[in-house]
């Protein structure tokens, strides 16, 4: 089975400009977002493997990249989503910086290879330069979804 | 002895199998653990010579089974509550390794012990662990 990022992420589940500015408040934005266009059925229960998740390890990767991500039975299927911040959101990064792109995933419990994968291929797309000035630039989430399309191998 | 901040260092999408006795370690010692495959470019060229395929299909292959290894890593240390954070380089295992040695004050060094290790062993400002 070959995973595109660019099939899984949807563009209803594209937030060009997210209000909230710190950690936690992004994360409730995002998941409120996806329990509204039904990505997400236990908005609660994802918050708490979010919650979880990020006292465990930074999921600020770098380079203005955080990849917010838990597998829970919250979700019913391997779900997406992204949202872009004007002014950085401080993800406890390991380099300090706050981050600006930030790449939501989630997959049920027993979808484990699936979420694996999903995660590799976002890193390595993400870890191109180029990928992550287009991505800031963008217009609108068609736009983001052709980034991604045109870079993902 | 304490060792508060310990890296593993894989170079081989097939060390993963050492992962467990990283996360058991760092549980005890309460270590947060740092994992840090690298994609050593002498690597590349010789499986490049050896295979007949080019050497970045053969990059992008290792980078995204490496990507791989460390969030398999991930979740296996998540169950157990060890902290972990997840690094990808390209580049010579003994410079990046220094590098990553120095900027997150690192008390030890996780590797799996095999010849192509030597160099980390022998090179090490800190005490380096066999797995």
């Amino acid at each position: 089975m070959v995973l595109k990022i660019s099939e899984v992420l949807k563009p209803e589940a594209i937030i060009m400009k997210i209000k909230s500015r710190e950690k936690i408040a992004v994360l409730k934005e995002l998941v409120a977002h996806m329990v509204a266009n039904e990505f997400v059925e236990d908005g609660e229960e994802f918050q708490k493997a979010l919650a979880k998740r990020e006292n465990l390890e930074s999921t600020g990767i770098g380079d203005g990249i955080a990849i917010p991500h838990a597998r829970t039975d919250a979700v019913k299927n391997l779900v997406l989503a992204f949202a872009r911040s004007e002014e950085g959101v401080e993800f406890s990064a390991i380099d300090g910086k706050p981050s600006y792109l930030i790449f939501l995933i989630a997959s049920p419990v027993d979808k484990k290879s699936e979420y694996i994968m999903a995660l590799a291929k976002l890193s390595r797309l993400l870890r191109k330069q180029v990928v992550r000035r287009l991505l800031k630039d963008a217009d609108s989430p068609d736009e983001i979804l052709n980034i991604i399309k045109k870079n993902e191998e | 002895m304490k060792f508060k901040k310990v890296i593993l260092v894989l170079t081989d999408p097939s060390d993963q199998h050492i992962d467990e006795s990283a996360i058991q370690l760092c549980k005890r010692f309460k270590s947060k653990l740092f994992v840090l495959f690298i994609i050593e470019t002498s690597r590349i060229s010789r499986l490049a010579r050896l295979t007949h395929k080019k050497s970045e299909t053969l990059r992008k292959k290792i980078e995204d089974e490496g990507w791989q290894s460390l969030y398999l890593i991930e979740d296996a240390a998540d169950k157990t509550g060890v902290w972990t954070s997840l690094h990808l380089e390209d580049g010579i295992a003994t410079t990046i390794v220094k590098k990553y040695i120095d900027a997150y004050s690192i008390d030890a060094l996780l590797v799996k012990r095999k010849d192509e290790t030597k160099k980390l062993f022998v090179s090490s400002t800190v005490p380096v662990i066999g797995l």
